[in-house]
């Protein structure tokens, strides 16, 4: 059996969930999805698009992953150019992206929270960097799809503090609601009654009444619930030495002190293919 | 050709205490960070800061208690997790929050631009953000009768934008992440420019035409440890060590060294 990281599964399921041909949203700070989708367009969908938050930009090239020169990926190998404002108000309903958000909290019909938790609006506990666009697209989007890395109660709430974008069951035209989520313990999604969440797989080694234990409200469990197909070795080596050989996409499974001990080790090694890369280019700083 | 060149010091002079002031680039992108340096040693206060995503300088901004109102729709450091001081000041109630998203930003921009009061879209129905943000009201559709939200038009005093190339007019020239500041440069009631280099007369098409603008500052490295794409990279290192600085309580300490230091701040290891 091949040996992988829980990283790397939550990247493999995020891949096996993007067809070939489509638009491809990537938000701020999400690495495992950038690798999700770049493991989907070296392997099953080599057409994708990506839309980049980063960047703002088309692109059908891809580079790997990178901490200090993520915009190499993104304006270096561009189709064109827009501004952020004309990716919103132009691009994002004609082309419907599919987009994976990580939502801060989430409750069972797929509503999910970016803003603060615990305590009041006033006074929070956390505030949260806030939600970006999933206030503004899951009020219309077809294609919203959510991923966990780190699966617990903080997360998956009975109810939201505070209610940052839409899952099932809003008296709205254009909708669906989201459609799917992974977590770093299986993969689930929101066709129970009303567009509940159902566990579909439990990862290798993970059992339903763990995922119970870490999750905020009854889980509902799909009839045909499976295990989560492991990565291949083939999708395991292109993780690791095609797509991100820094690691960059296991910062988003660390936090505290552990997050910055990572992102240190990342830093030297980039630091020292930067030099590498320098010196056999001979370009200037 | 109307000559603009001057120098920080006195295009800091130009945001006013109590303005809104909007930073040009992304989160850790082509942010004006020179800038921003000369306005906390001015101390300009009580500022409602306005970038579509915040970042590292807009967190030293929030730390130096300069602003008292933040309108977003992320403040973070990306790969390197929460921003520390909007994290510890939004939690404590002392920042007040205007909430945002990619939208309401976008389309408050363009209202603007189009001189009309509003701009409709489909964001927001439903959310609790409606709850928080009295001010923005629903309106119907005079074809189809559907209800949208309608995205109040948002007029900046002040935006300072970093560039890689200006000519002493304010046109300007980006290097390809546009981010909001074509829509910014046109919006503001006052902007401002610094970039790389400032020439007598570009080279290459500009993304800025400096019609609007105020000042032009050479502020060489200038958005440093942010990125110049494609002049210089993130300063991974730099940002690391802000965050870990912080994250000991040293945030004084920090901005003491980052005010009295000459740009561009840079962490050579």
């Amino acid at each position: 059996m091949t040996d992988y990281t829980v990283d790397e599964l939550i990247c493999v399921c995020i891949a096996r969930q993007v067809e070939d041909g489509e638009v491809l949203a990537q938000g701020l700070a999400t690495p495992l999805v950038m690798a999700g989708y770049l493991l989907a367009r070296l392997t099953h969908a080599p057409n994708v698009v990506f839309g980049s938050a980063i960047g703002n930009t088309l692109c059908a090239e891809w580079a790997p992953l990178s901490l200090a020169r993520i915009e190499d990926i993104w304006l270096g190998r561009a189709i064109a150019l827009t501004s952020f404002p004309q990716l919103v108000c132009d691009t994002l309903f004609s082309l419907q992206p599919k987009e994976f958000f990580r939502p801060g909290q989430i409750d069972l019909y797929g509503n999910s929270n970016n803003i603060f938790m615990g305590g009041s609006y006033e006074r929070p506990h956390l505030r949260l960097p806030g939600c970006g666009g999933i206030a503004d697209v899951t009020t219309y989007h077809s294609r919203v799809y959510f991923y966990v890395p780190r699966h617990s109660r903080a997360v998956f709430v009975e109810k939201l503090d505070f209610l940052s974008g839409l899952g099932h069951g809003h008296p709205l035209p254009d909708y669906s609601g989201p459609h799917y989520l992974v977590s770093d313990l299986g993969q689930f999604d929101f066709k129970g009654e009303g567009g509940r969440m159902r566990l579909i797989s439990c990862h290798p080694g993970v059992t339903v009444e763990q995922i119970q234990r870490k999750t905020g409200f009854p889980l509902e469990v799909a009839p045909d619930l499976h295990e989560t197909p492991p990565p291949t070795a083939e999708e395991v080596r292109l993780l690791r030495e095609e797509i991100d050989p820094l690691g960059i996409r296991k910062l988003e499974t660390l936090s505290g002190a552990r997050r910055r001990r990572k992102l240190r080790e990342i830093i030297e090694r980039e630091q020292w293919h930067g030099l590498v890369h320098q010196n056999s280019h001979r370009q200037g700083h | 050709m109307i000559n603009k060149f001057t120098t920080l010091a006195e295009a800091v002079k130009l945001v006013r205490q109590g303005d809104m002031l909007a930073l040009g680039g992304m989160t850790l992108y082509r942010r004006p960070v020179a800038f921003v340096r000369e306005l906390i040693r001015q101390g300009t206060s009580d500022l409602t800061l306005l970038a579509f995503t915040a970042g590292f300088a807009s967190d030293l901004l929030v730390g130096a208690g300069l602003v008292s109102r933040v309108r977003t729709c992320y403040f973070g450091l990306e790969a390197f997790g929460l921003a520390p001081m909007f994290t510890k000041l939004a939690s404590a109630g002392k920042v007040k929050i205007i909430e945002e998203t990619e939208a309401s930003i976008a389309f408050g921009l363009r209202a603007t631009l189009a001189g009309v009061g509003f701009m409709p879209g489909q964001g927001w129905l439903e959310t609790d953000l409606l709850k928080v943000r009295p001010d923005v009201r629903l309106v119907d559709d005079p074809y189809s009768g559907r209800r949208y939200v309608a995205f109040p038009a948002i007029r900046p005093d002040v935006a300072v934008i970093h560039a890689r190339l200006a000519d002493p007019s304010g046109n300007a020239v980006l290097g390809g992440n546009l981010a909001v500041d074509q829509e910014l440069s046109m919006a503001a009631d006052r902007v401002i420019i610094t970039a790389e280099q400032v020439v007598d007369k570009l080279e290459e098409r500009a993304d800025i035409v400096g019609l609007r603008v105020r000042a032009v500052v050479e502020a060489p490295g200038g958005a440093r440890p942010t990125s110049c794409y494609p002049d210089y990279p993130l300063d991974a290192a730099e940002i690391l060590r802000y965050v870990e600085t912080c994250a000991s309580g040293g945030f004084a300490e920090y901005l003491r060294e980052f005010i009295n230091s000459e740009f561009p701040i840079h962490n050579v290891q």
